[in-house]
């Protein structure tokens, strides 16, 4: 705003306008704090860190207020978190389970995001994933050992295909992805209907749900903590994917090409072919997404497999700041926070939107947390 | 108590250890146009920033009328009178000239704002229409509504940064007259600039700074050129006119190359010219007669419809991407360096390294040595002499406009190119920065190098060029050999428009 003062507002032009021969008369002085808001030069690493370890511990205390006036006292939480997530090796595998899809969700949003394509299409991808794994699985495509390859290839086929239809759009006629990849999120939930209700209908049980996979179609078991190969597989796509954008060339260039398309074309970058792959590479990951869970948590296509991971992908890219290692993380936090939260929703009747109120919050007490890194504020009194 | 003036007092700044501003005193009264001089990161841009709310000082402070205000933003000043023309001017291209004046006057009758400005723009000589659409605009025309934008939310105080660093000749002498009108109507103007013409010609005082101080404050009877760029850059810096010794084969040829327009502009309309080798080609030009277009088609990010370039030993590169090109020797030094010569928000080095990549000196594609590119990148800014780099980690947006061309010269003679594209090498530099980057350029031409350089400033073209061709109407209307007379020169550019 403004200075609140009536008598310092411009004096009305004059004739040519260029000049008031009256000065302003003298302000009146009120004690009132202003900021002024100044963009900073540069952000050492350990106030950017600092700045966002205050943002989270922000986000925590405005959930735990929330909790505690929904009726869950802090110590409730804290021990409800301590039971869900650190009181038994199950209790580890479990969120260990919950974490290597949601890695994986993030990773392909990540990708996306990291080339400046906003790919909110996830869902969608993830839906095609697990339809082109289940065409595998029901039509029995191929030998019997090499099923669960073939499924994990179809799958990525079948998100990459999802995605690059709005890659066209974009690249030859500049639709925005936004829309396109989000709109196409409904179009696959259809054609799941479709197939869920119609061809592929449950023939045992007549549920809308495809039949089980056969068990070598499923993700075999570790023989750890009770948990299947989808987290070795995450971990796999986290440290390719880490080594690729840190430390590859192609990962130098794709970072050239998000941040000055121009000048990368100028130099010689093969910018349109980067893009591209990197779009296709965000939607390979998803249908490996789709896929892992079809085939390692529910041994089938169900109508709601996919249901969340859009929203958990984009906010655990945008913790992670689009960074493998980021992501890992922040997915390891969300897998708790969810499994937390299910069990406030058991034990203290808290409502469901109580759980996405709190991912909320987080969300933006980090954004928020970007005002303070890229703007230093300058507090002082107004005149 | 002095009226109508704003003056800030000893006002100091810095940015984490560096020291942008230390005790300087500046004022500017009613009726008077001064000019503020010196070097890149010599402080005018921080001065002003504080003059308009953008920055608070760390001491002093700022008086408007006598009187200590402090400001905390842009609209703040503005209700002081303090209006600022940026250099990149905050227009929002979508809008019509009118809808960008109601935007920055908040809070008042439109019709009233429209009248205001329309009696406004009569009194100032604007042929401004209200209703255009502001995209449509040429550059001058922008700059003429930025003026007429603060001048309606009421400036008393006008703060010109560059203001002719986007103009052509033409334009800038219309500007130094509109500034001339604007303090005799009794605005102050502050005129922030590299040319040291600008501030003789047509300021009543001048302050100079270097490296954060207030060097002097002087007037324009007391001062020349040469004294000017003395208290400048604290030496003496000529530069004279030297011809090529040696010149060799013919280069590179283009012949009826055609490039469409673009957004209603001419493009190229058929070109020929031959470069050779050990020479410097000087293309002359009003800005908008097909500069970019022929930048854009020897890089190879244009769209070329016709014609050839042929490049010696290579046939005709007309389809050849970017990539290939620079491959095969060419190098390029683009108009706008933040735009197509570095990515701000990536790092030095990173910024440095990219040939080094594509070749593959940092390892394969699974593979970019980051270290070694870091050391190769130290070893170019010592060479290249780029100041300012606190790390090779340092993004470089935040480079200065001299040492951000530095750092494109740097990468672009790594590996001593073939063909030398320079496009308005110079632009937004001061003289010491312009100096170095002409004398690069001399340095690859007598190396043997075919130097291509397009520059709507004369004075640059006849310091450097052994040839010169005339760039009008997207043509090659004349072709001069050096030493030519610049009232030709001037004469051609004009007289086939």
């Amino acid at each position: 705003m403004s200075s609140g003062n009536a008598t310092e507002q411009i004096t009305p032009l004059e004739g040519a306008g260029i000049r008031s021969e009256t000065a302003p008369a003298p302000s009146r002085h009120k004690l009132r704090l202003v900021p002024l808001l100044e963009v900073r030069q540069n952000v050492p690493e350990t106030q950017r860190l600092a700045c966002y370890a205050a943002s989270l511990a922000v986000a925590a205390a405005i959930s735990f207020a929330l909790l505690a006036l929904s009726g869950v006292a802090p110590s409730d939480v804290m021990r409800e978190i301590a039971t869900v997530a650190f009181s038994s090796p199950r209790a580890l595998g479990s969120v260990l389970a919950q974490t290597a899809p949601l890695v994986m969700a993030g990773l392909a949003t990540a990708i996306a995001f990291r080339s400046n394509f906003w790919n909110i299409g996830l869902e969608g991808q993830m839906i095609l994933g697990a339809i082109f794994a289940s065409v595998v699985a029901i039509y029995d495509v191929g030998p019997e050992p090499a099923r669960l390859v073939l499924m994990a290839v179809a799958a990525m086929a079948g998100g990459m295909l999802w995605v690059s239809v709005p890659a066209m759009l974009k690249q030859r006629l500049g639709v925005s992805e936004v829309i396109t990849t989000l709109l196409l999120n409904y179009v696959a939930f259809n054609l799941l209907l479709h197939l869920l209700y119609g061809p592929w209908k449950d023939p045992v049980s007549s549920f809308p749900h495809t039949e089980q996979y056969e068990a070598f179609e499923r993700l075999p078991l570790l023989g750890w903590l009770n948990l299947t190969w989808t987290l070795p597989l995450a971990a796999l796509l986290a440290g390719l994917l880490w080594w690729l954008l840190s430390y590859s060339r192609i990962g130098y260039l794709l970072d050239m090409t998000s941040s000055n398309r121009e000048m990368a074309r100028a130099v010689g970058v093969p910018v349109a072919g980067l893009t591209v792959a990197a779009i296709l590479a965000s939607g390979a990951v998803g249908g490996l997404t789709g896929f892992s869970i079809a085939a390692g948590v529910e041994f089938r296509m169900t109508q709601d497999f996919f249901a969340g991971y859009l929203f958990s992908g984009v906010l655990i890219a945008f913790l992670g700041r689009n960074h493998p290692a980021g992501v890992v993380i922040v997915a390891f936090f969300m897998a708790i926070l969810l499994l937390v939260g299910q069990s406030l929703q058991i034990f203290f009747q808290v409502p469901s939107a109580l759980v996405q109120l709190v991912q909320a919050i987080f969300i933006i007490c980090v954004a928020a947390s970007e005002f303070f890194l890229t703007y230093r504020m300058h507090w002082r009194a107004a005149t | 108590m002095m009226p109508n003036a704003l003056r800030l007092r000893n006002v100091s700044k810095s940015f984490g250890t560096f020291k942008a501003l230390d005790n300087v005193d500046f004022s500017v009264r009613a009726g008077e146009v001064h000019a503020l001089l010196g070097e890149n990161g010599a402080g005018k841009s921080t001065l002003m920033n504080i003059a308009c709310g953008l920055y608070a000082p760390d001491e002093g402070h700022v008086e408007v009328d006598g009187e200590a205000v402090s400001m905390s933003d842009a609209r703040d000043a503005a209700n002081k009178g303090i209006g600022m023309v940026h250099q990149h001017f905050k227009l929002v291209p979508a809008f019509t000239v009118l809808e960008n004046i109601v935007l920055f006057n908040p809070g008042r009758q439109a019709a009233e704002i429209a009248s205001q400005a329309q009696d406004l723009a009569g009194k100032m000589g604007f042929d401004l229409d209200l209703s255009r659409r502001t995209g449509s605009l040429g550059i001058a025309e922008q700059q003429r509504l930025e003026i007429l934008k603060v001048l309606v939310a009421g400036a008393r105080f006008v703060i010109l940064d560059e203001p002719t660093a986007v103009l052509s000749d033409q334009e800038a002498r219309a500007l130094m007259t509109i500034i001339r009108g604007l303090a005799a109507s009794g605005s102050a103007v502050i005129m922030v600039t590299h040319k040291l013409h600008e501030a003789l010609g047509h300021s009543d005082r001048i302050t100079v700074m270097r490296g954060g101080k207030r060097i002097a404050e002087t007037s324009p009877g007391e001062m020349d050129a040469a004294k000017l760029t003395t208290l400048i850059v604290g030496e003496q810096i000529v530069e004279t006119p030297a011809p090529s010794a040696v010149i060799g084969k013919t280069r590179v040829r283009l012949s009826s190359v055609r490039v469409p327009g673009r957004s209603g502009r001419k493009g190229l309309e058929g070109i020929d010219f031959r470069v050779r080798g050990g020479e410097i080609y000087g293309v002359a030009g009003v800005a908008g007669n097909g500069q970019n277009e022929l930048a854009d088609v020897l890089m190879g990010t244009a769209e070329q419809t016709g014609g050839s370039i042929e490049f010696e030993g290579h046939g005709d590169i007309s389809t050849l991407p970017p990539g290939g090109r620079r491959k095969a020797g060419f190098a390029a030094i683009p108009v706008d360096r933040y735009r197509h010569g570095l990515a701000g928000r990536r790092s030095v080095a990173e910024n440095y390294a990219v040939n080094g990549v594509l070749s593959g000196s940092y390892g394969g594609w699974l593979r970019f040595n980051r270290g070694q590119a870091r050391k190769q990148t130290q070893k170019a800014i010592q060479a290249f002499d780029v100041q300012g780099v606190r790390g090779t980690g340092m993004r470089a947006g935040l480079l200065s406009g001299g040492n951000a061309q530095k750092l494109v010269i740097a990468r672009e003679f790594e590996t001593m190119p073939e063909v030398v594209l320079a496009h308005s090498p110079s632009r937004g530099l001061d003289v010491r920065a312009g100096a170095a980057v002409h004398e690069r350029l001399r340095a690859a031409r007598d190396s043997g190098a075919a130097v291509i350089l397009i520059s709507e400033d004369l004075d640059e073209i006849f310091l450097l060029s052994d040839r010169i061709g005339v760039l009008s109407g997207g043509r090659m209307v004349a072709e001069f050999e050096a030493p030519a007379n610049r009232n030709d020169v001037g004469k051609a550019m004009i007289s086939h428009e």
